[in-house]
């Protein structure tokens, strides 16, 4: 295959270079970037841990007595990682790409132009992972524990948070390369408040009544929280965490759906 | 045998069109670009050059018409296509959290170069452009002038067949500029690529381009060597200064003396501070011109006489300036097309 490039073209270098090593070049390059702006990652978590500790602060000893609730600290400790799974900035990355032209550069060479949004889709997982392990070290710092097995625990939880962590950055991805708009990706954080907080974030779904109790129920997000609840808080059940799994694949699946229209927009538009 | 595919034409244009909504920013360009050939496209801004790059190097997609490089579509042969071409774009999108090494590399292994030859060929391009000392810096801190010729060794890492640069030297100071162009000329000696040029610099196509095309509105109006672009004006050009309440003075004036026989029948056009007149040798006829309006009782300013430039061509092409032609459109936007014919 190479020889026969090279015997028709016989000046240039360039030869295919494939899809898994376009990805893992443009990876890279997420994954340093990420590691170059420390000071979102630190921005990231100052609010999800500024929420905890006030939360935690203001009703932990109503949750013992009135919730029945042992450990308020590992029933919040989910939703903050959660939380600073949402808080990825894959779009933004993208988008700057996009308006500085950069996106064009990439997309002038012969790589695969969805390498370009799968590469920055995993340089999120990173990012989100490195969010996540913050969170739970600093969970076990104040005395979080896992109800079971701490590595079936961990294991589990970080699961459940990449899976909706790479769906949420893909929301955000998507309107990335549908707008090219900075002031439009970087709004995209508003979704996230239906999203986390119609879900049992601040009690348990027994607790509810009324509408609120409905719109909880509806959402998806409600048993993501509730299976990575689970891991920390006990009793781990593999109903729970069977459904908190299928809503996190069936909202990844649905962001990433809207991510290859968006996508083949951007494709067709040039 | 094994060269079949390999012709005379490098670049290859039929009847781009391109619209945006209802703004025709392409109307109809066809061109031919060899091998080798350094081809300069000079225009004002918003003239549609950048929208002609960007289809030919498969960004963008022609609303109709078509384009090819070294004999593969643009449209139906990207990946080839891009394989075979360098892109220096005209926003130097950099990452300005890399180094220029990493940026470097990166490109490379999209263009499927590894290990030894990748880091040669980064070698080669960055003592190319002269950025050997700053690699290993993050692109921030990198001048104008710098992330320029970074990009231009981007675009070279493949030893690609066909380089497109946008406006390499839009924005840079002399000294920059005076860089590039020995770049760029190195790069035909060195590896006879072909070289698409676009450029708003008058002196820059007139340094560098084998051939030039100038296009205006969305249409090539002229197109040739620059020396023979410039004897078609014919003439030497003289300019006069006019103050706006006795332009139409000074035009009976000048006209009156063509129609006399002092002054030879020559291009008459009037400009955005007086007139402009091809007229053959200059300077004899400059005299005249001065007597004849100060016989005229027409007042006027500086007069000059010169060798035509490639914006007399311009000029005598469309009727305008290329600077007039430029503030007339939306800074950053493509010029909305102006019906033709245009008062002088």
């Amino acid at each position: 295959m190479s020889a026969s490039t090279a015997a028709a073209e016989p000046r240039t270098l360039a030869a295919p270079a494939g899809f898994v090593s376009d990805v893992v070049a443009i990876t890279t390059r997420s994954i340093r970037g990420i590691l170059r702006e420390p000071e979102l990652f630190i921005f990231a978590l100052i609010i999800p841990v500024f929420f905890f500790i006030v939360q935690v602060g203001a009703l932990g000893d109503l949750a013992r007595t009135a919730m029945h609730i042992p450990s308020y600290a590992a029933f919040q400790l989910p939703i903050s990682i959660l939380f600073a799974a949402a808080s990825t900035s894959g779009g933004n990355a993208l988008v700057l790409d996009i308006s500085n032209g950069y996106w064009d550069k990439l997309s002038v060479t012969p790589v695969r132009r969805s390498a370009l949004v799968v590469g920055t889709l995993f340089g999120e997982l990173f990012a989100v992972l490195g969010y996540s392990l913050a969170l739970l070290i600093f969970g076990y710092i104040i005395g979080v524990r896992f109800a079971g097995n701490d590595l079936v625990g961990a294991l589990g939880l970080l699961g459940l948070t990449l899976l909706f962590g790479v769906g949420f950055a893909a929301v955000s991805i998507s309107v990335a390369l549908a707008t090219g708009s900075v002031r439009a990706t970087q709004s995209t954080f508003i979704i996230f408040f239906p999203l986390l907080f119609l879900t049992p974030s601040a009690l348990p779904r027994e607790l509810m009544t009324g509408w609120f109790e409905k719109a909880v129920s509806v959402n998806p997000i409600t048993y993501v929280v509730e299976a990575a609840r689970s891991f920390l808080i006990g009793p781990i059940n593999g109903g729970v965490i069977f459904k908190g799994a299928l809503a996190a694949a069936l909202f990844s699946a649905l962001t990433f759906a809207l991510t290859a229209l968006a996508f083949r927009r951007r494709v067709r538009m040039g | 045998m094994a060269y079949t595919r390999r012709m005379a034409t490098a670049i290859q244009a039929s009847d781009l069109v391109r619209r945006f909504g209802e703004v025709e920013a392409v109307r109809g360009v066809s061109l031919e670009v060899a091998e080798g050939e350094i081809y300069g496209f000079l225009g004002p801004n918003g003239a549609g050059k950048s929208t002609i790059v960007r289809i030919l190097t498969t960004l963008l997609q022609p609303t109709s018409g078509s384009g090819a490089v070294l004999g593969h579509d643009v449209v139906s042969e990207q990946t080839t296509v891009r394989r075979l071409i360098g892109v220096a774009l005209q926003e130097a999108g950099l990452d300005p959290k890399q180094t220029g090494r990493e940026l470097l590399t990166l490109q490379g292994k999209l263009y499927g170069l590894r290990g030894g030859v990748l880091a040669e060929q980064v070698r080669e391009v960055t003592e190319l452009v002269g950025l050997s000392d700053a690699i290993d810096r993050r692109i921030q801190t990198y001048s104008g002038g710098m992330k320029r010729r970074l990009d231009l060794a981007s675009a070279l890492l493949h030893r690609p067949r066909v380089l497109f640069l946008d406006e390499p030297t839009t924005g840079l100071d002399p000294l920059s500029r005076a860089l590039i162009w020995d770049r760029i000329r190195e790069l035909r000696e060195r590896f006879g690529a072909t070289i698409f040029l676009t450029t708003q610099y008058l002196e820059e196509a007139d340094e560098l381009a084998d051939r030039v095309a100038i296009i205006d509105m969305g249409r090539i109006v002229r197109q040739g060597s620059p020396a023979a672009l410039k004897a078609e004006v014919g003439a030497d050009v003289i300019d006069v200064a006019v103050d706006e309440r006795e332009s139409g003075a000074a035009r009976v004036a000048i006209e009156e003396l063509q129609s006399s026989g002092e002054l030879p029948k020559g291009e008459l056009r009037g400009t955005e501070t007086g007139y402009t007149l091809f007229v053959p040798d200059g300077p004899q006829n400059i005299a005249v011109l001065i007597r004849g309006l100060d016989r005229a009782g027409v007042r006027f300013g500086a007069v000059s006489v010169s060798r035509p430039t490639l914006d007399d061509v311009f000029l005598a092409a469309t009727g305008g300036r290329m600077a007039d032609a430029a503030e007339r459109s939306t800074a950053g936007e493509e010029r909305t097309p102006e019906p033709a014919g245009r008062s002088a």
